[in-house]
């Protein structure tokens, strides 16, 4: 009897139709956990390195953690996994939401797809019922209008459903996936993967119910955690705003990109923050499974409404293209929402435009005549919709930054923010040294949820100093310690992906370390899970993902940020005047891992 | 009874999972007795359970094995229960669902409810004094012949309206 896990691993081929329900190893499951760590060593053991993303062999991995869907708090998560399309190396991405719950109780760990469907189809899990079904009368449809024709098709309306919008039907390379409407799984382009496969959606109605090893144990532990979290000190900013919050945050610390990244502090930031949404517009929190903090919201204005946004969707149509109008920033979200498109990497080819219109690179009639000045809501509207339908500049647009800055040349991919094809989030570097480390070295592009080494925002000296003998760690403009730093909260981010659970409570809230979670771990699934474990499963994820990564051509030249985060100094705020030294970062961090010069890791055992 | 306030509801679900968990040491939505109905389109979560009704439906068992405790809570007993289903069809908003064989309904913990302490939002509360005072005659011919989970979706709308257009005249101005 498996505890915690659901017991199943589901794979299913759509171009034969074969699906087949294999047990859950728990020897296996030792070495990798679930989630992240379950579908990164698939693709490691299964995926042939040289496959094209959009071509059938590409794998499309989801993966639920072993203790989501029980009593622990925030541990709502789903991964999902593929090489990707958008970046051609390791993909992934995770959202909250109501279904991996679902997919736990449906008896899975792990679903995985592989094949092209003849036709449009969705897949549909209730337990031992698997069935590949027809969509073909939902194609064009967009997520919140297939969310709804699916529960009303199944007579049910809690039946939980992953799908994708037009913009993964046109295979955008930067489309989403979305659950609950609005929880998206973003980054990476898995809704163009969903999108290659003929694969619209994916419904799962679960009717069992999950258990855990030591329940006693188990309540105790987990109230433990959900009283930690009433007692944060965040905690009521964290219920009020959410990630909204830090609008204002980083623009008080100077590192708000505004107009895309040529400042770090906004004017307007009063028009567009966290606090002004939750007056105006917000109506209510909104959850993930089993959270006690509530940190979505529910928004409605004249034209829109939805739950979000967050933090980089808010900031990405906000000062990051340098529009000032909130209100315009959620419709936005809800038209991004049911489109299915990735609001960071589409805000990024939009500020890459803008700049290089505003340098004279680029003009008008490089862009349909698209008038792209700053905050230019008609033609970031106009825009965005040719980009879902692929029509006229959108086509190139839809490739993401990186193909779209080549296409053009003339100096101007200087100005593409992306790290390893992926456009880089909403924080400027220059003032916040461990992210900018983490955003050079994380396995999946220019991204901080692989490391969030939020403690250098703590200032918690004494404690950086008990912790590390290093008190510059909890400076934000420090450089020295970073890399020890990272490389810590590397693997704890890799812990909570490995769990599915939220990285603001296992990172920025600091609540969940690897003894607590060896303990969770044990006594949901019964497994001896000891802390030494669980680390050398993290250890042996990091490196698996390293040389998957390796396989598909990365190297020490991509462990890098742009130009602009290493060599043009902030030039106003608290961060003023200070640069990324970002390869003698790298440079400590492959010594820390055990790397090579070349960052390839170096078998030990 | 147990009080519901939609506008503080963020459709969590910890009701459910703690409900699920204390009374059979499991987590599966199915064994929960309070059941959070979540209509996305509208942004609307509603916890619905038994509202102890004035009518007291589902005490027509026709095996005699439901009656009412000194709480007003729904007691069923095992031993008389066949599993028939009745109950399940007589209830007007779902708050009785079958799950194995089982019939499900709330029976507010002995009077210390779980689900209300596990609510961080204050939108589930406990009134112990109030019972037998609300009537769900109208939902009774609205609801007939449907599955519990459509009867909930059904009380679910009907309750969380006033509330709805309260938002909406808030922030459409």
């Amino acid at each position: 009897m498996l505890y915690g896990y659901s017991g199943h691993i589901l794979r299913v081929d759509l171009e034969s139709g074969r699906i087949v329900r294999e047990k859950t190893d728990p020897q296996y499951m030792l070495k990798v956990i679930g989630g992240r760590g379950l579908n990164s060593m698939r693709m490691y053991e299964e995926l042939d390195r040289h496959v094209d993303p959009l071509s059938p062999e590409n794998m499309l991995l989801l993966a639920v953690g072993p203790l989501t869907g029980t009593l622990l708090s925030s541990s709502a998560y789903t991964t999902i996994s593929g090489k990707s399309p958008l970046t051609g190396i390791l993909g992934d991405s995770a959202a909250g939401g109501y279904f991996g719950p679902e997919l736990k109780l449906a008896g899975y760990d792990q679903v995985i797809i592989t094949g092209r469907a003849d036709k449009p189809c969705y897949l549909l899990i209730t337990n031992d019922n698997v069935e590949i079904r027809n969509a073909s009368h939902l194609w064009g449809k967009d997520i919140w209008q297939t969310t709804a024709a699916i529960r009303k098709e199944l007579g049910d309306i809690a039946v939980q459903v992953a799908a994708i919008g037009p913009a993964g039907e046109n295979l955008v390379k930067f489309a989403t996936v979305a659950c609950n409407n609005s929880r998206m799984f973003g980054r990476t382009g898995m809704g163009c993967l969903f999108g290659s496969k003929n694969l619209k959606a994916i419904a799962v109605r679960g009717k069992g119910r999950l258990r855990v090893a030591d329940t006693l144990k188990y309540a105790k532990l987990c109230n433990q955690l959900d009283q930690r979290i009433l007692e944060h000190p965040e905690y009521d900013k964290r219920n009020a705003l959410g990630s909204t919050q830090l609008i204002t945050a980083l623009n008080n610390i100077g590192i708000l990109p505004t107009n895309h990244f040529q400042k770090g502090i906004c004017d307007y930031v009063d028009k567009i923050s966290g606090e002004t949404l939750a007056k105006k517009y917000k109506v209510k929190n909104k959850s993930c499974f089993n959270c006690n903090i509530h940190c979505s919201r529910y928004f409605i204005t004249k034209e829109a409404e939805g739950e979000g946004p967050e933090f980089e969707t808010l900031c990405s149509y906000t000062s990051r293209l340098g529009n000032k109008d909130l209100k315009f920033a959620l419709k936005i979200t809800s038209y991004l929402n049911r489109m299915g498109v990735d609001s960071l990497s589409s805000g990024e080819t939009m500020g890459w435009a803008m700049e290089c219109i505003q340098r004279g690179l680029l003009s008008k009639e490089d862009f349909d005549g698209l008038d792209l000045r700053w905050g230019n809501k008609k033609a970031i509207e106009k825009l965005l919709d040719m980009i879902v339908h692929r029509r006229g500049i959108g086509d190139a647009f839809a490739e993401g930054t990186r193909s779209l800055a080549q296409r053009f040349g003339k100096g101007t991919e200087k100005y593409a923010f992306h790290i390893k094809g992926l456009d880089m989030i909403c924080g400027d570097p220059r003032g916040i040294k461990a992210f900018g480390l983490t955003y050079a070295i994380a396995s999946r592009g220019g991204d901080h949820l692989r490391a969030e080494p939020f403690f250098e925002l703590t200032q918690r000296f004494d404690e950086a100093e008990r912790r590390w003998g290093i008190r510059e760690i909890a400076d934000r403009l420090a450089v020295k310690g970073k890399a020890v730093l990272v490389e810590y909260t590397e693997r704890l981010a890799l812990l909570t992906d490995c769990m599915t659970m939220c990285k603001n409570i296992g990172l920025s809230m600091a609540l969940m370390h690897p003894e607590f979670a060896s303990q969770l771990l044990t006594a949901g699934t019964g497994l001896r899970f000891t802390p030494e474990r669980v680390n050398d499963a993290l250890n042996n994820v990091i490196e698996k993902e390293r040389l998957i990564n390796i396989d598909f051509g990365i190297d020490p030249s991509q462990d890098i940020l742009l130009h602009r985060f290493v060599h043009e100094p902030l030039k106003e705020g608290p961060s003023k005047g200070h640069v990324v030294p970002i390869q003698q970062m790298v440079k400590e961090y492959y010594k820390l891992k055990g790397w090579d010069e070349r960052g390839i890791p170096q078998r030990k055992r | 009874m147990i009080r519901v306030d939609p506008s503080k509801c963020s459709g969590c679900v910890r009701c459910e999972v703690n409900c699920s968990f204390f009374h059979t040491g499991m987590v599966g939505r199915r064994s929960a007795r309070i059941r959070v109905v979540k209509i996305e389109e509208i942004g609307i979560d509603f916890p619905v359970v038994c509202q102890q009704c004035v009518e007291r439906y589902c005490t027509k068992c026709p095996e005699h094995a439901i009656e009412v405790g000194p709480l007003g809570q729904i007691i069923i007993s095992p031993t008389l229960c066949v599993s028939c289903g009745t109950c399940e069809t007589l209830c007007p908003i779902g708050a009785i669902e079958l799950y194995e064989d089982i019939p499900y309904v709330c029976d507010l913990c002995g009077g210390d409810p779980r689900c209300v302490k596990a609510c961080t939002l204050g939108a589930i509360y406990y009134e112990p004094d109030a019972h037998g005072q609300i009537s769900l005659r109208s939902f009774k011919a609205k609801t007939k012949k449907m599955s519990p989970g459509q009867k909930r979706l059904i009380f679910a709308l009907e309750s969380s309206r006033p509330l709805r257009e309260k938002w909406v005249s808030a922030r459409r101005k």
